[in-house]
């Protein structure tokens, strides 16, 4: 048997991310012990209808999540145990709500911080109600081998050492949450284990006092012996020697209480429990605390290093009384696992999986990014700029410095061209529609295509195509693609001419002859212009085809070049969205005199046909 | 809990009626002159002149000057602010009107489990203490108020008589409510007299504890809590209690001179035993320290660069109980950053760093934590199955090494 929470214990746990946390420690510990999960909902109003995720082996819990206590046992009328996961500011209301529900028999509250009033009135309501409240502060409750309310015994490695999947003899009650788990390990090392340990919280005012839980471990057939474990400050360890001495009783008692060092240490100091604190006038010291148990016939170890050697001659002697018979243990490597998770094991190289894609140019899983395995804090201080990054990330190799300078001029030349060509207009329309500024900018860039700015890639190909099969014959690279494919791709411009050439192609052109750059595409692009021209003088080599030349020639593969215009003419229509944005601009409308209306003039609708 | 000083105690007295002298805070006797120019009562009464610091027996360390005139105050000022008191500056003086008096009453309200007593007693001042089984008590239960006739019993069983009965109780009423509504702890006033210029009850001084963990529902205390130790709190001590006010879990500091062993214990119920065990020893503690509640890693290792700064210590005693959630790991990288810097600085000289722990993580940490020999520090790791406090007799009997 156990006390407080055994197999049938159902739970309501009141709180966010955290009680969510310890619900994962809950259910780690139902897979080791093959118990269902005793949590059945969460009480949480700003997830509520939602449902949390809990891991049980290898597979995923959904606990529905429910605005009000009421809601939860409405849905699920088996819980009768409440866990306050909740900040100290609504500590109280929460437990008030769990305390007033019919259903709920027991609450918990791991909350710190809860002012020492509201403890107080949940004294009160609790004793009113005829309910244990345990906590504030409480690490949880556990009964060995069948319910664990909180995160109380740790990591799951922890409850096979401490053989908590399976019950013992020892009652436990501490006050700290840390050392409930040390206890439970000493009466695993030195004796057979736990029956129900239970921490009530380090506070001045603990809502449920250690006599309740001696009361209940008396009760319990299982339980034949109990360690407290107190401090100093208060009047619990008091309480609990006076009950032990009121009448004989059935179960041993050892306590062990902290804070001898009080007595040679300032006055009024602070430890790390709000409660561990003499009274003004000397009240409540260990020295008082621990005669008091004594006197009442525990065993008191005169330090904690004792405590472990105490318990083994307790165990030894209720063995051989016969009051307790030795458990025969499973072996630890035959007790269940947690299933480990992916990575662990692919870490360690016991299984393959298949990857779902692969990446040749980046890794993020270090410290920083790697691009093509160079660290980019590096890239930035030796100097290297955007370009270089563009030439790694999309050729896998850094550009020379004077490559990198015919980059940055070509993002710089076609960054933008005003508000009129599609690209803009596609962003400004969704911009003065109100759409957000990723949605504008997505729109403008979906007209770029062979239309629009996506002529790059092509001519970068079919110059390639001239240069490699018709080295030294422009007409006959003019008559293969007439026939096949054509006008030619980055030859040609609505408006720029021989007589009005396109500055930007003169100013790429230039660049390149200036640095010196190796330049077959582009040459044989401009023999072509020279052939074209001569029919009509706006078939001149336009941006487009300037730009495939020079990338082409630099190594960038054709398919990568419409990149850079679609990179650089983001710029543009960033800077578009952004100013239709700061201006206020209205939701915008085609004229319709902007629109040749071909359609047919007004007449009847027939009747639809049977 | 927290302890309130004068100062500002006295006007949280004022907000629930509680008459006080006239009494005003000063941090410069620049301010001496325009203050006496403003307030009648500093031209018209005798003064007090006291140090406005958390510190005990101050009449003692000559930090309480009485019956002064302005002349008076201002050189008990001067002599008392930038006084260094072992190692604290006096900041502060409060300066209070002198109310002359014969009788002195006792009052108080104090914590219980069931809710509060209200303490009254006829005899005030130094004489409480000796005449403490005199003291009248009254139990109020938690969400209650005292009823009229219990307080009027409470006045009469104390020895008060006449109109005094009703003085009393409609005082004693108004602190029990200033206790109640502000989640008081404790509340005293002693002496609580009668001030002759005008018959009614005046408290001479408050001793104030209001509950800390209260704070978020008072807006209006905008004070900070002094020490309850009988000291200032030193600037370690301060800045652990800023990080301790703003991260998850807890860090806790308070330095004890001239001791040898220094703790950086996890856990409030291991690090008192670990403090009892270095005392039942016969060891000297230099600090008390813990942390607790998975504190992120910079919060412990902001707190192991206090411990390491102990001046004179020869161990440190990392010690833990089996942690429930608090990551070994990630904790103990916060220590060793904070080993290796104060290693640097040439602090950890003759040091012996004593290990021992257990929960989440538990095999890395340690792990890491042995790896520090290699790097020349003086440390010995020992993992669950070394009982709790056993590192702290390994230090101090010369074993386990």
């Amino acid at each position: 048997m156990s006390i407080i929470a055994d197999e049938k214990t159902r739970v309501v746990i009141i709180g966010g991310v955290p009680g969510v946390n310890a619900a994962k420690r809950m259910a780690e510990f139902c897979y080791l012990a093959s118990l269902q999960c005793h949590v059945t909902a969460f009480v949480y109003p700003p997830d509520a209808g939602k449902t949390a995720e809990i891991p049980y082996g290898s597979q995923f819990l959904a606990v529905p999540i429910y605005k009000s206590v009421k809601e939860a046992t409405d849905h699920h009328p088996e819980t009768n145990t409440a866990l306050i996961y909740i900040g100290a500011n609504r500590a109280y209301a929460a437990s008030m709500e769990a305390l007033e529900n019919p259903n709920i028999k027991f609450v918990s509250m791991i909350t710190e911080g809860v002012p020492e009033k509201d403890a107080k009135l949940l004294i009160k309501n609790s004793k009113r109600l005829g309910k244990i409240l345990n906590g504030p502060s409480s690490i949880g409750v556990f009964s060995a081998g069948k319910c664990r309310l909180g995160v109380i015994g740790g990591e799951y490695t922890n409850l096979k050492l401490s053989k908590l999947y399976r019950p013992g003899s020892f009652g436990v009650i501490t006050k700290s949450g840390g050392l409930s788990n040390e206890i439970m390990w000493l009466v695993s090392q030195f004796a057979d284990g736990v029956t129900t340990t239970i921490g009530v919280g380090g506070d001045a005012y603990p809502v449920t006092d250690f006599i309740t839980y001696l009361d209940l471990f008396e009760k319990d057939p299982e339980t034949k012996a109990v360690i407290i474990v107190g401090e100093m400050g208060g009047d619990l360890e008091d309480k609990a020697a006076e009950w032990y001495a009121a009448k004989p009783r059935r179960i041993k008692l050892i306590g062990v209480v902290s804070g001898y060092c009080q007595e040679k240490l300032p006055k009024g100091m602070k430890f790390g429990h709000a409660g561990a604190k003499e009274g003004l006038h000397g009240e409540g010291s260990a020295r008082a605390k621990s005669d008091k148990l004594i006197k009442a016939g525990a065993i008191v170890p005169p330090t904690f290093g004792d405590l472990g050697p105490t318990i083994k001659q307790l165990y030894e002697d209720l063995k051989s009384a016969g009051q307790i018979k030795p458990i025969e243990d499973v072996p630890f490597s035959q007790l269940p696992d947690l299933p480990r998770k992916v990575e662990e094991v692919i870490g360690k190289g016991e299984v393959m999986v298949q990857p779902l894609f692969k990446t040749t140019i980046s890794d993020d899983r270090g410290d920083e990014p790697l691009y093509c395995g160079y660290p980019a804090s590096d890239l930035i201080n030796k100097g290297y700029d955007i370009s270089h990054v563009i030439g790694i990330l999309w050729n896998k190799k850094l550009p020379t410095d004077k490559e990198a300078e015919v980059i940055k001029r070509i993002i710089m030349l076609s960054a933008d061209h005003g508000p009129c060509v599609s690209g803009a207009l596609g962003t400004i329309i969704a911009a003065c529609a109100g759409i957000g500024l990723s949605q504008s900018v997505a729109a403008g860039l979906i007209m770029i295509g062979p239309r629009f700015g996506g002529a790059v890639t092509d001519a970068s190909k079919w110059f390639h195509y001239g240069l490699v099969n018709y080295p030294n014959d422009i007409p006959g690279f003019l008559e293969y693609m007439k026939k096949n494919v054509g006008p030619v791709p980055g030859i040609g411009h609505r408006v720029k001419s021989l007589r009005n050439p396109d500055k930007r192609v003169a100013e790429l052109k230039k660049c390149v002859k200036d640095l010196g750059l190796r330049s077959p595409h582009l040459d044989y692009a401009l023999a072509v212009e020279a052939v074209t021209t001569a029919k009509k003088d706006t078939l001149i080599l336009n941006v487009d085809g300037c730009i495939a030349c020079v990338l082409t020639d630099m190594g960038f593969a054709a398919d990568s070049l419409n990149g850079f215009f679609i990179l650089a003419r983001t710029i543009g229509m960033i800077g578009h969205w952004i100013d239709q944005n700061r201006e206020g601009s209205r939701l915008i409308r085609m004229y319709n005199y902007l629109v040749n209306f071909a359609t047919p003039a007004r007449r009847e609708v027939p009747e639809r046909k049977k | 809990m927290g302890k309130v000083l004068e100062g500002p105690g006295m006007e949280l007295f004022n907000k629930w009626g509680i008459y006080t002298p006239h009494h005003t805070v000063i941090s410069t006797v620049d301010q001496l002159e325009s203050l006496v120019h403003s307030n009648r009562w500093m031209r018209e009464s005798k003064m007090v002149v006291k140090a406005h610091e958390a510190l005990g027996s101050r009449m003692k360390l000559g930090l309480v000057k009485i019956d002064l005139d302005i002349d008076g105050v201002g050189k008990a000022a001067k002599e008392m602010l930038g006084r260094d008191v072992n190692g604290l500056i006096i900041s502060q003086v409060i300066i209070s009107e002198m109310i002359p008096h014969k009788e002195e009453y006792y009052l108080a309200v104090t914590s219980t489990r069931e809710g509060a007593q209200i303490l009254m007693a006829q005899f005030g001042g130094i004489e409480v203490e000796s005449n403490w089984e005199k003291v009248k008590r009254i139990s109020v239960e938690v969400g209650d108020k005292p009823s009229d006739e219990s307080l009027e019993k409470l006045a009469k069983d104390a020895g008060f008589k006449g109109d005094m009965v009703e003085k009393m109780k409609k005082f004693a009423s108004r602190l029990f409510e200033c206790y109640d509504n502000e989640d008081g702890t404790y509340m005293e006033i002693n002496p609580l007299t009668i001030n002759p210029a005008d018959g009614k009850l005046c408290a001479l001084d408050a001793v104030i504890l209001l509950d800390n963990d209260a704070r978020f529902r008072h807006p209006d205390w905008n004070f900070s809590f002094a020490s309850e130790f009988g000291r200032a709190y030193t600037e370690d001590e301060k800045a652990i209690l800023e990080i301790d006010s703003r991260v998850k879990g807890s860090v806790k500091l308070i330095e004890i001179p001239g001791g040898e062993v220094a703790l950086l214990p996890a856990g409030g119920g291991a690090s008192v035993f670990y403090s009892d065990a270095v005392v039942n020893l016969g060891g000297t503690l230099a600090n008390y320290a813990e942390y607790s509640g998975d504190p992120p890693a910079w919060a412990v290792e902001a707190l192991t660069d206090k411990v390491c700064s102990l001046p004179g210590i020869k161990h440190i005693i990392v010690g833990g109980a089996i942690a429930n959630f608090t990551d070994v790991k990630a904790t103990f990288t916060g220590i060793i950053a904070a080993f290796r810097k104060a290693k640097s600085e040439g602090k950890l000289e003759g040091v012996k760093i004593w290990v021992r722990r257990g929960g989440p993580n538990e095999a890395v940490g340690l792990e890491f934590m042995r790896r520090l020999a290699d790097e020349g520090f003086d440390i010995h790791v020992f993992d669950r199955y070394t009982p709790l406090t056993d590192i702290v007799k390994f230090a101090l009997k010369g074993e386990g090494n």
